[in-house]
């Protein structure tokens, strides 16, 4: 009961609280439905109860808040649901659409005590996210960058983003180190979160260093797994999704869910849906350079010998070939010598005999001219001899010629001879002395 | 040709002479030069798949040398 001093009626702190309370509890007597962003769950382990702080934001800017508590089962029930249907548990920084009702505490103070959450609206809030984070992706042309770089044909060289206590980890690192065929792997761990709110922060981190060190690695492998499907829209995010697209050298997913695909898979160079599965999806590579190495090998060794041995019987079957017809040749032309012989010593022979016609022949002919020539000669000689022996003197003087002689040469005119010159004339038989008496040129 | 040549060009590399063989493009008197090559290429490929090169600590060295994270965040 208030008190009353002079002319003051003084409440208690605790009337004046109990009053608020019964006035606000008479107005707010049944729950609604209200959306709010939860700033924060703030869950305390020792109680089990939540005290969130819910706000209402514009353009960025609160423009209402509440404190607001969530007991235990009621939070136990919510966060069930959430896992369920959502497959992400109550945590900071979500929308939320909850049933409350106003609760004044005289102790606690105004508060909104949250009855249930309905995650259909949560789920609708961060599928919008999702979609928010692919379509920005798209606008900036980035969706599909990783996916163009080009893997090594052994990407060989792995930095793993992981915990070392991920079951995930453990079961990539068997398949990829005992693998039988002998290939061989580097990986270096870069240890991160990998759920949840902060998994954002650290991957990305993670993500920057090994960028700097890039030229050692083929490849960037985000493992997970042995996690549940719980905690996973971190990799809808659009930072997340975005270092991983711009990353300058192929990353692969294996973050082990049965959900639906995030975006940084999505926009991933491969995504595989378990760790075990991404192993085997670089083994595959390995055999792919592999086997083609392999059959490459037996398909020269064989095609080697097949072709040495085509070329050697083809040799042999030439050489067969060759001497076959070499010998045709030689039969061919060894006849075609001695046809050639005969008719050279025929051609000789009538030859010969021809020029020994002809040679006769002249021999005839020469002897012939030769005597005709002879006689004829002869004949001119007799004349010659007939007209020798009517020319000489004896014949001459025989036919009553003399010749007068004055010192002994032949007088030919009278001018050579005077009266009472002694000249002597010669007859065909003897000699006249006599003197001459006068001379008289012939008139 | 330069011996140290890359697994790359030597798969393909390799692969050429794998379908020039197949196709039967290579003479006899190629072959020998071939079957050399090709030789070479697959324990350069075969080496390859077997063993790395890296090295843990150079790497963590030069990730220490590079700065820290920050540095790039901007």
């Amino acid at each position: 009961m208030p008190e009353k001093t002079n002319d003051k009626t003084i409440f208690s702190l605790l009337e004046v609280t109990q009053s608020i309370q019964k006035t606000i509890s008479e107005r707010y007597r049944s729950a609604f439905w209200v959306k709010a962003e939860m700033n924060k769950l703030n869950f305390y382990g020792h109680s089990g109860h939540c005290y969130p702080e819910l706000v209402e934001k514009q353009d960025g800017k609160v423009i209402a808040q509440i404190k607001a508590h969530l007991w235990k089962d009621d939070y136990i029930r919510a966060n069930n649901n959430f896992k369920a249907v959502l497959k992400e548990p109550l945590k900071d920084g979500i929308k939320i659409l909850f049933l409350a009702k106003v609760s004044f505490d005289p102790a606690h103070g105004l508060a909104l005590w949250i009855l249930d959450i309905d995650p259909s609206y949560t789920l609708g809030d961060l599928e919008r996210e999702k979609q928010e984070t692919i379509s920005r992706l798209q606008e900036e042309g980035i969706f599909n960058r990783n996916k163009t770089l080009k893997l090594p044909l052994l990407p060989q060289r792995i930095a793993i983003i992981s915990v070392e206590t991920s079951k995930g980890y453990v079961d990539f690192l068997k398949v990829i180190e005992t693998n039988s065929w002998n290939y061989a792997f580097f990986h270096l761990l870069f240890p991160s979160l990998l759920q949840g709110d902060k998994a954002v922060e650290a991957i990305c981190h993670q993500l920057r260093r090994i960028k700097r060190i890039k030229s050692h690695f083929d490849v960037v492998a985000i493992i997970r797994g042995g996690g549940g499907d719980i905690g996973l829209s971190c990799y809808n995010s659009y930072q997340l999704a975005k270092e991983t697209a711009l990353f300058p050298i192929p990353v692969i997913t294996g973050i082990g869910h049965a959900t639906n695909e995030t975006v940084t898979e999505m926009v991933s160079f491969s995504n595989a849906i378990t760790p075990t599965k991404l192993a085997e999806f670089l083994l595959q590579h390995f055999h792919n350079f592999s086997i083609p190495l392999q059959d490459g090998e037996r398909i020269i060794v064989d095609t080697s010998h097949q072709l040495i041995s085509e070329a050697k019987s083809k040799l042999h079957s030439e050489l067969k070939l060759f001497r076959s017809v070499t010998e045709n040749i030689l039969t061919a032309n060894r006849n075609e010598v001695r046809e050639l012989l005969k008719s050279v010593f025929h051609h000789a022979h009538s030859q010969i005999s021809r020029f020994k016609l002809i040679v006769s022949q002249l021999k005839d002919k020469l002897f012939s001219h030769a005597s005709l020539q002879c006689k004829q000669t002869q004949m001119e000689l007799k004349n010659i001899d007939k007209n020798i022996v009517n020319m000489s003197p004896q014949a001459v003087l025989k036919r009553g010629y003399s010749i007068t002689r004055f010192n002994g040469e032949a007088i030919k005119g009278t001018h050579t001879v005077r009266s009472g010159d002694t000249v002597s004339t010669t007859l065909f038989e003897g000699n006249i002395i006599s003197v001459v008496q006068s001379t008289n040129k012939l008139a | 040709m330069s011996d140290k040549i890359g697994y790359t060009e030597a798969f393909e590399e390799l692969q050429q002479i794998v379908s020039e063989i197949e196709q039967g493009e290579i003479s006899v008197d190629e072959l020998s030069e071939k079957v050399k090559r090709a030789a070479l290429l697959i324990k350069v490929c075969k080496a390859k798949l077997t063993t790395t090169e890296e090295d843990v600590n150079k790497i963590l060295k030069e990730l220490d040398a590079s700065g820290t994270d920050n540095d790039d965040e901007g």
